[in-house]
């Protein structure tokens, strides 16, 4: 069809529809709840769903594989043969990181004590985390001021700290920091540099859920397990690796578990972390709530469909003069058909405009009453008016059948 | 020249079996150009069934029809609708004018369906109207008029396509005698100009203005005077 006579077609379906207003609108009325309803839920589960894709990204990524030690080793209660094991130790992480070089783009790792610290401003127990060079990249950290360790301080375990900005302000209060010392069970630290404070909050009325990573106070791992623990065997908290290609994470972690088995005497003394997996698991769980709300929508645009036919062919019923008057002035059957299709089509882009102002509205409210950042998915947008246009045009089919097939001195006689 | 209408036999029987209704039987017209013809006869004389039959709204159940030449008894439905839109230009007692539509909209409405560019059924349109006398509101809609008005805004319509014949069914039947008398002499005046225009009344007075009269009565034609 040509665009001039797909724009006249196009006016004459709507000063078709003029004729009608009422039952236009009530017609439309189908497809805006079919549509607001799938746009509206879509829009509300994509909302939390990005909160919660945020939140992986901003504590690092999704492409991250963590290792921990079971909870019976953390609590120093472990078996006899767990005890034997030692445990997750700095050799864990670099011959799992070698196990597939290709695949890790690096690994951190942690090691934590609790420790006596003290400033001439501040006191008190803390938590210390003995880190290494991978680890500020990794969990997302930035440097505020100063410097990172140099990779001699992380081998030595050398008696330089970082502050996050929560701890540099306790033990600071006066700022000026770098440089000044900070003594942590006893020992001189000097401060070499700061992170940037960190602020995820889930609902914009939380409280920030990052407040304890801006307490962080970061040392050599080799700091805390030599200096502070004399730990010969160099034990950690937790590895992490990172593995960008997001895809091959099931793949290692299955390599890296049969491995660490292996070398713990085939004592499942860890537990490992898929953060890709959990996140998989999430959107899972979005998944059915977007199939939940799809099914409304089809349901309301069904319910509504089935409506608009009645509608259009009580309509039909009151047009059917008008059919007979546009034939005597020379439309033939397919005309009118084409009249009718092109009306339906004008309601349902119509109703599928005002469904998504409805929908998107809906979601503002309740994503303003929950406190979350609307999100709108443009795949959500088109689902809905694909979904609108093809239940749209389906459910014109009938009536625009049967005008077409009204027999013209029939229809002019029609009372 | 062919006549603009020439009918043989022309039958029409609604229904079948026992309860059939023979609303024609086997009536015979012709029609010259430029006649002015009105077609009489008390209801149920079959007089509406003739005129939706020589408008192409309806075929014959049996009989030949050849409108300007053709044959058109036989032509499929799309074909037919083509006929309409191109040759004949009705007229309605209820003038049945889309009431959300300008006039001017409405004049230009069978020429869409013949497939006129839109700017030339802008000027198409204006122009009746201007000879209809109603070229001030041409951007009114039709609820703004009066009945006179209204139906000569129909007549302005009939004309759109330029057609063979105009067929007006009782187009005063809704009107004041006075409006009445004006539109039948509108019509005259567009017989004068060479239009070929039948007239389908029960009233004998509105009869007897036109040059011939043909009275239908129980399906066949019972006296027809006046004719060239």
């Amino acid at each position: 069809m040509k665009p001039a006579a797909l724009a006249e077609r196009l006016r004459g379906a709507w000063e078709d529809l003029r004729e009608h207003p009422g039952l236009a609108v009530l017609q439309a009325l189908g497809v805006v709840l079919g549509v607001a309803s799938v746009v509206g839920g879509f829009s509300i589960t994509d909302s939390f769903r990005r909160q919660a894709e945020q939140r992986y990204v901003r504590t690092g990524g999704m492409d991250k594989l963590s290792v921990h030690p079971e909870a019976g080793v953390r609590s120093s209660q472990p078996s006899a043969l767990q005890g034997a094991n030692l445990g997750l130790r700095a050799a864990d992480a670099e011959r799992g990181a070698a196990l597939e070089p290709r695949t890790v783009a690096g690994v951190s790792v942690v090691r934590e004590v609790q420790a006596w610290v003290s400033t001439p401003s501040a006191t008190g127990w803390r938590p210390v985390t003995g880190i290494n060079a991978d680890f500020i990249p990794l969990e997302g950290y930035v440097l505020d001021q100063g410097r990172s360790f140099a990779p001699g301080e992380l081998q030595a375990g050398a008696r330089v700290v970082i502050l996050g900005s929560d701890a540099a302000r306790v033990f600071f209060p006066h700022g000026d920091m770098l440089g000044r010392t900070l003594v942590v069970d006893g020992v001189p630290l000097a401060v070499v540099g700061t992170f940037q404070p960190k602020v995820f909050r889930f609902l914009e009325s939380d409280p920030n859920l990052f407040a304890w990573r801006n307490r962080t106070i970061a040392v050599p791992a080799a700091f805390v397990q030599k200096r502070l623990q004399a730990d010969p065997h160099l034990r950690l908290d937790r590895i992490t690796f990172r593995v960008p290609d997001t895809g091959r994470i099931e793949g290692f972690s299955l390599n890296l578990a049969s491995w660490l088995r292996a070398s713990h005497r085939f004592q499942s003394d860890f537990r490992l972390d898929d953060v890709a997996a959990r996140h998989r698991r999430e959107q899972r769980q979005g998944a059915v709530y977007d199939l939940v709300f799809l099914l409304t929508g089809l349901l309301a645009l069904l319910g509504g469909g089935l409506v608009s036919v009645n509608i259009q062919l009580a309509s039909l019923r009151e047009r059917v003069r008008e059919v007979g008057l546009r034939m005597a002035l020379g439309a033939s059957g397919r005309e009118i058909f084409k009249a009718f299709m092109t009306e339906a089509l004008v309601l349902t882009a119509l109703g599928t405009v005002l469904g998504l102002g409805v929908g998107v509205g809906f979601a503002w409210i309740i994503a303003r009453w929950l406190s979350v950042p609307l999100y709108l998915r443009p795949g959500s947008c088109l689902w809905a008016f694909l979904l609108a246009g093809t239940f749209g045009c389906a459910f014109a089919l009938l009536p625009a059948w049967k005008a077409a097939r009204l027999s013209p001195m029939e229809a002019l006689r029609y009372e | 020249m062919p006549l603009a209408i020439e009918a043989h036999g022309i039958t029409k029987v609604y229904g079948a079996g026992t309860g059939a209704i023979r609303a024609l039987n086997g009536v015979d017209l012709r029609v010259a150009h430029g006649e002015f013809l009105a077609l009489v006869g008390p209801s149920g004389s079959g007089k509406s069934t003739l005129m939706a039959i020589l408008g192409c709204l309806e075929r014959p159940t049996a009989g030949r029809y050849a409108l300007d030449g053709q044959a058109v008894e036989m032509l499929s439905g799309p074909s037919l609708a083509r006929v309409r839109s191109t040759r004949i230009g009705f007229i309605f007692q209820a003038c049945n004018l889309l009431s959300r539509a300008s006039v001017a909209r409405n004049v230009e409405l069978p020429m869409l369906y013949a497939g006129v560019p839109r700017r030339e059924r802008r000027q198409r349109a204006l122009d009746l109207l201007e000879q209809m006398g109603l070229g001030a509101q041409a951007g009114r809609l039709p609820g703004q008029l009066s009945g006179g008005q209204k139906q000569r805004v129909a007549i302005a319509r009939s004309l759109a396509n330029r057609p063979t014949i105009l067929l007006a069914d009782e187009p005063t039947g809704a009107l004041d005698s006075h409006t009445g008398m004006e539109i039948l002499d509108l019509f005259h005046h567009l017989n004068r100009k060479g239009h070929t225009i039948i007239l389908v009344t029960h009233d004998p007075v509105i009869a007897a203005r036109a040059s011939r009269r043909v009275e239908l009565c129980d399906g066949i034609i019972a006296r027809d005077e006046g004719g060239r």
